[in-house]
């Protein structure tokens, strides 16, 4: 996986959100931290092309996001910072089944994909359910599913463990570190990142610090405390 | 939230929803091709059979239709003024046995099931250059999965007017409805899009941003 900012710039309604940015990300597990409002998620958004870049250039295994989004988003799986946001059909099983659409799979072929993913993640039981009845962790595992169903060789996650309690988090933390997957988390919880190859931290639409988890979560703490 | 579909295992969620929905449009084809009143109760009592028939409770079946019987009863009013009694009975049965055969019919196909068969439907028309089925399907279906929502959070927001003692006016209640409604719209568009659901070659249409 090769993920490359060329003078990358985010521009909202005239408003510079993300700053001229080069970088290139190819580790497997991936962080990023920063305050809200920091400009987090907009960088997210340009990986998989939501976002194209209003100067510069992203692309993904060398497909530029702004011309060939086909290809950026097939490779790119993205979960929303509101999972409930990304569940389009009330049935689970259903949701899961739609992410298959542009494959185009028997009826047989559909439902073992579906099977083997809901089974990967031990949720075989909500298949059935509808989504907006799941609780909290039911809900991030069902997003997961929804998106790998596709097999992305990058998941990129925004904000997982949010609004879980301990034991979602803890279930959702360890589901994440046993991903096969490349990983990119955008997160608050500084224990899921800690043991990462690389961490990002943003601040004001720049990029502030870039390295290992230690020395740029030690960043992240000065920055909030001043 | 609330949804447009029960789930369950009666006759009419087993029978194909392709003859569902073509039974449906024929139905409503008919309707509009008689004016006679014993006919007209005739599809009343039909459609108000089938529906009983699947035992949604009476409650449900309430919540379900009363703002579209809102909606035909001024429609009937307004139509009494105008052209008088025989009319006015008319359009009141058309429209109950509609609404009532409507509502049964999406209460017992899946949101899944209605892109599917819309999307095969719609194929002739894409042959000849007018839709993209897949497209078209995934609209409608969108629409009959997020109607629910959209009166969900109309009343979510007018709880919230309540709990604040706020007046309840038409427009502190619909600013906020229309744009909670667009910025989740752009939210499912996004997803949609992240999540590839729409094939290769959908795509290039609807590329806005
Ligand atoms: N669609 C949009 N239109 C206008 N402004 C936007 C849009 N999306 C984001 N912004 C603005 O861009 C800036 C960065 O937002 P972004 O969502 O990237 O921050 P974030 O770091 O993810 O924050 P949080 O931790 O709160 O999720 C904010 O000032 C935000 O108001
Ligand atoms: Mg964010």
């Amino acid at each position: 996986m090769d993920i490359r900012f060329e003078q990358a710039e985010a521009r909202f309604e005239g408003r510079t959100v993300l700053h001229p940015l080069t970088l290139t990300l190819t580790e497997r597990r991936i962080g990023i931290i920063g305050l809200n409002g920091s400009g987090k998620t907009t960088f997210a958004r340009m990986i998989n092309g939501l976002v194209t870049p209003a100067a510069g250039r992203v692309t993904l295994n060398g497909f530029d996001t702004a011309s060939d989004g086909e290809q950026v988003r097939s490779a790119a799986g993205f979960i929303f910072q509101n999972p409930q946001n990304q569940i389009v059909l009330p049935i689970l099983k259903e949701d899961i089944a739609l992410g298959l659409t542009s494959r185009k799979l028997s009826r047989e072929e559909k439902q073992a994909e579906v099977n083997a993913v809901l089974a990967r993640f031990g949720i075989e039981h909500l298949a059935d359910r509808r989504v907006h009845e799941l609780s909290g962790g039911e809900l991030q595992l069902a997003a997961l599913a929804s998106v790998l169903v596709t097999r992305p060789e990058i998941l990129i996650m925004d904000e997982p463990t949010n609004q879980l309690d301990l034991r979602n988090r803890a279930l959702v933390e360890k589901t994440v570190h046993s991903l096969e997957e490349n990983v990119l988390v955008i997160s608050h919880d500084l224990d899921l990142i800690a043991g990462f190859d690389r961490v990002l931290l943003f601040h004001d639409g720049r990029l502030l610090a870039d390295g290992e988890p230690p020395v740029v979560i030690d960043r992240y703490r000065t920055l909030c405390a001043a | 939230m609330k949804t447009l579909y029960v789930q369950g295992n009666t006759w009419l969620h087993r029978l194909s929803p392709g003859l569902k929905l073509g039974g449906l449009a024929v139905f409503s084809l008919l309707l509009f091709a008689t004016r006679s009143p014993v006919v007209l109760a005739a599809a009343v009592f039909l459609a108000g059979a089938i529906h009983a028939s699947m035992r949604f409770g009476v409650v449900r079946t309430w919540q379900q239709l009363r703002v579209i019987l809102l909606s035909i009863s001024i429609l009937t009013v307004f139509t009494l003024l105008l052209n008088g009694p025989a009319d006015a009975l008319a359009v009141f049965l058309r429209l109950v046995a509609l609404a009532v055969l409507a509502a049964t019919i999406t209460a017992t196909t899946s949101t899944a099931e209605f892109i599917d068969t819309i999307t095969a439907g719609a194929r002739p028309l894409e042959r000849i250059g007018l839709v993209k089925a897949a497209d078209l399907g995934l609209a409608i279906g969108l629409v009959v999965r997020f109607v629910p929502e959209v009166l969900a959070r109309y009343e979510a927001i007018r709880d919230a007017h309540r709990a604040r003692g706020l007046k309840q006016r038409p427009l502190t209640l619909a600013v906020p409805l229309i744009i909670q409604t667009l910025r989740h719209a752009d939210e499912i568009a996004a997803a949609i899009d992240a999540r590839g659901i729409r094939g290769q070659n959908n795509r290039k249409l609807g590329e806005g941003s």
